[in-house]
């Protein structure tokens, strides 16, 4: 500790001002703020106590909820990718395989991110905030495998920076910087991005192509089923069954499969208090009306889509990534209680109208959360005005 | 005669169990050396000195009074020689510090029989109360400030009892008393026809609840007992919004003044606080050094001696004195240190509103510190201080029109309604001044209104 304490000491006067770094203090605060605390103390006039959290903390643990999905993630590209390769899938060849292909994407993402996000500092002089470590992992999660890495970088860069920091940076944008990067590449570059044939990363192993690869993801084929009615009966027959969908251990993008840990990490976000519940609800209780309506509406002439159970909307695609730490940033999502059930419900409610009524679009999760997040202000603005009328005004 | 009882549930607000509450037990203090009034800790007036340096004065004589409204008087808490005053930046009066000498002198007021109570009128009445000094004790919402002594209030609270850690609980300033505040209660009683006189529902383990003259009982934490709050939950229209209150301790002093006719100099205060050595209620003078009312003082370097509750408070040294309006000494470590690797402890003994620390499921009475557990960043609407906001003010929302000078948009907010309590301040992780922000608002609104 007194060693550490010694090196953030000596390297002080160099970042503070008058010293050679001056310009780059954010940085070098930034870093002694992840071993030390702040020894700031409040104010003369009350109140002189404060709560132990703070955003760093709020941003961090989240992070930590993220780390089980990211390593289902490492294991889940080497494993499809092994098996594509027709290699036996062994643990440690799989998780070698897996790093392999997902660190790169990571690195990239936290390193493009910081430089922009330092340059930001720098220049306008603010501290560092904590949200670009929380979007840097989150972003590469959204992603699939096989995304080249100078597409990584591109897409943090439009995230960090037409998503983020030219609004302020965090807590004054007003889209989900992550999912913003995500979308641009989305539409930049759909022939890789759009989830219309699955996502295998071969990088690295032998290149033995096998059928699997030109595969449908299961909204596709969920899409391209013909019948009314058997929806379930062909994902079954595609290999995505509900164990399979709800487990995630199917090619899917890097962080996004797995129902049952978003699911985990949806309930500790909201045990802790991080995630508003009435977030979560409410998308849930969107999809699942609105898949239900659909099902009441569905004729023989209508697309067999809607006639799909709506639970398989919850554990298909990025559905409960989306909702449990898209969804959720409560920086792009409406501040009131209310507003927030609405949104939440609108959210579910266009997620499933996207993907069963739009054919360019497989996916509707991203492009939910993004439309609402431009909704928000609308929909605090109109539960403001209901909330403001109950006041007794004191002029 | 059946009195008719209300009681209020206030379900949002915050109290964080802070280690080092004060024991029930009293303890008299001996005389200290000497007292002083503080005209810089009485919000709103512009103090006009009385005395000069070495005059000699007695308990009661005129100090100073507001430059606004001279009927606003301040009143030697000691007799003795002035042996010092205290300025401030830009000669703001600090404090007016007396030695008291051994045989102190009294002002004579004229006293007031109970009966003599029914029939005074009620200007001659506020008369009394104004020259006696005691006026400045009934303070009128919204704005906190002295009450206005030419208005009848629609209403007035008495605060029998302050959650805010800590604070004197009613039955131990009450005790042997009880005559008194019946008189106050009757003095106060003329001023106004609509008497609150509130008191938390359950009262402390085996202490009666709020004694036997509340007619309006409260549940829910901190700052449920404020008038403000207890106003805002019961006014329907907004001429309500006007009304005075006054804290159960200060109905003893306007008692003392008219009954005894003298000065009231006694004061109960509640020394607190993880750092206070001894935690415990004092019996002590009116204006008392600091230092006097803690046994031993603790190191200053490393302690912050907070005068008036942890969230209401103002920070003094051991050298200053008790003001007029605080009834609180909180002692808490001042925490200017760095914090190794704080960012990842698990957090067992961490006070926190929120549940990210795994204190939420630690039932005990934790230490805090006066650090300010991280660096200001921008709002990210985590809604924690919506959600602890006893009168139902949003904030971060208030705080950002303020922000953007849009007044009209924070006084649709609730900006009036604001008690200034402190807790959204302290919850929030950004660590945004929100409560200051509110409260310079206020100021400036008030003093837009008395100009225009």
């Amino acid at each position: 500790m007194n060693r550490i304490k010694r090196f953030f000491d000596t390297q002080r006067p160099r970042f503070s001002s008058g010293g050679k770094l001056e310009k780059w203090y954010p940085f070098f605060e930034a870093m002694e703020t992840v071993f030390f605390a702040s020894d700031q103390v409040t104010g003369r006039q009350g109140p002189h106590i404060r709560d132990s959290l703070d955003l760093k903390r709020y941003l961090a643990t989240v992070l930590l909820i993220l780390m089980p999905l990211f390593f289902f993630g490492v294991y889940n590209a080497g494993y499809q990718a092994l098996r594509a390769a027709g290699i036996p899938v062994d643990f440690w060849p799989v998780i070698l395989a897996g790093a392999r292909i997902v660190l790169p994407i990571v690195l990239v993402s936290y390193g493009v991110g910081f430089a922009w996000e330092i340059l930001f500092a720098a220049v306008r002089q603010h501290p560092i905030s904590e949200g670009l470590f929380l979007t840097a992992m989150l972003f590469p999660l959204t992603l699939p495998p096989t995304t080249p890495l100078w597409q990584v970088a591109l897409g943090i860069s439009f995230g960090i920076v037409l998503g983020k920091e030219i609004f302020g940076g965090t807590g004054r944008n007003f889209l989900n910087p992550a999912l913003t990067g995500r979308a641009f590449l989305y539409f930049a570059y759909p022939a890789q991005m759009t989830g219309d044939t699955v996502w295998i990363a071969l990088n690295g192993i032998k290149e033995t192509a096998v059928d699997a690869i030109t595969a449908a993801t299961p909204l596709v084929v969920a899409a391209a089923t013909h019948t009314a009615g058997t929806v379930e009966k062909s994902l079954t027959g595609a290999g995505y069954t509900v164990s399979t969908l709800f487990f995630g251990l199917y090619p899917d993008s890097i962080g996004a499969s797995s129902t049952l840990l978003c699911l985990i990490g949806a309930i500790l976000l909201m045990l802790m208090g991080i995630a508003s519940y009435r977030i979560i609800f409410g998308d849930i209780l969107g999809v699942l009306a609105t898949g239900f309506f659909l099902n009441l509406l569905a004729t023989p002439a209508s697309p067999p889509y809607m006639t799909l159970n709506p639970f398989y909307h919850l554990i298909m695609g990025g559905t409960a990534f989306g909702f449990a730490f898209m969804s959720t940033d409560p920086v792009s999502a409406p501040d009131l209680h209310t507003a927030r059930w609405i949104y939440g419900f609108a959210i579910g409610s266009l997620t499933v109208l996207i993907r069963v009524f739009n054919p360019a679009f497989p996916e509707g999760i991203m492009l939910a959360i993004l439309f609402m997040n431009v909704l928000a202000p609308l929909l605090d603005h109109i539960t403001l005005r209901f909330r403001l009328k109950k006041r007794v005004p004191n002029v | 005669m059946r009195r008719l009882m209300k009681t209020i549930h206030i379900k949002k607000g915050y109290l964080p169990r802070l280690a080092g509450v004060p024991a029930d037990t009293l303890k008299p203090l001996p005389p200290p050396g000497r007292v002083a009034a503080c005209p810089a800790r009485i919000p709103f007036i512009k103090p006009r000195l009385r005395v000069k340096k070495g005059d000699h004065v007695q308990v009661g004589t005129l100090l100073y009074e507001d430059k606004q409204d001279s009927r606003f008087q301040f009143l030697s808490p000691g007799g003795g020689r002035v042996e010092d005053i205290r300025l401030g930046p830009r000669r703001r009066v600090e404090a007016i510090v007396i030695a008291l000498s051994p045989d102190e002198k009294r002002v004579a007021f004229p006293e007031l029989s109970k009966l003599q109570l029914e029939t005074i009128s009620r200007p001659d009445l506020v008369e009394r109360l104004c020259t006696g000094g005691i006026w400045p004790l009934i303070r009128a919402l919204p704005f906190r400030d002295i009450a206005d002594p030419d208005t009848v209030p629609p209403a007035i609270f008495i605060s029998m009892d302050n959650q805010e850690p800590f604070q004197v609980p009613a039955d131990i300033y009450l005790k042997g008393n009880e005559d008194l505040f019946e008189f106050g209660l009757h003095v106060l009683k003329r001023l106004s026809d609509k008497i609150y006189i509130a008191g938390a529902k359950s009262g402390r383990a085996g202490q009666p609840d709020a004694g036997r003259w509340a007619n309006l009982t409260y549940t829910g934490k901190y700052p449920a007992g404020d008038p403000g709050v207890l106003l805002y939950h019961l006014k329907n229209t907004p001429d309500e919004n006007n009304s005075w209150f006054i804290t159960g301790q200060d109905v003893l002093m306007v008692a003392r003044l008219l009954k005894n006719g003298r000065y009231p100099t006694r004061r109960v205060i509640a020394v607190g606080g993880s750092a206070a050595g001894d935690a415990c209620h004092v019996q002590t003078r009116l204006g008392a050094p600091i230092a006097h009312l803690m046994d031993p003082v603790p190191d200053a370097t490393t302690t912050r001696y907070v005068a008036g509750g942890v969230f209401h408070g103002h920070t003094v040294t051991p050298d200053d004195f008790i003001g007029l309006y605080e009834t609180a000494l909180t002692v808490l470590p001042e925490g200017n240190e760095k914090e190794f690797l704080a960012l990842f402890n698990p957090g067992w003994r961490k006070p926190t509103y929120s549940r990210i620390y795994l204190s939420a499921l630690n039932p005990a009475d934790l230490p805090a510190n006066c650090n300010r557990h991280g660096d200001e960043r921008a709002c990210i609407a985590c809604m924690h201080c919506a959600d602890v906001c006893p009168v139902d003010i949003l904030p971060q929302l208030a705080y950002k029109a303020i922000l953007a000078g849009e007044v009209e948009e924070a006084l649709a907010h609730g900006l009036l309604d604001c008690v200034e309590c402190g807790i959204c301040t302290c919850v929030c992780p950004s660590k945004i001044e929100l409560t200051e922000t509110l409260k310079t608002a206020r100021a400036a609104y008030r003093k837009e209104q008395r100009c225009g």
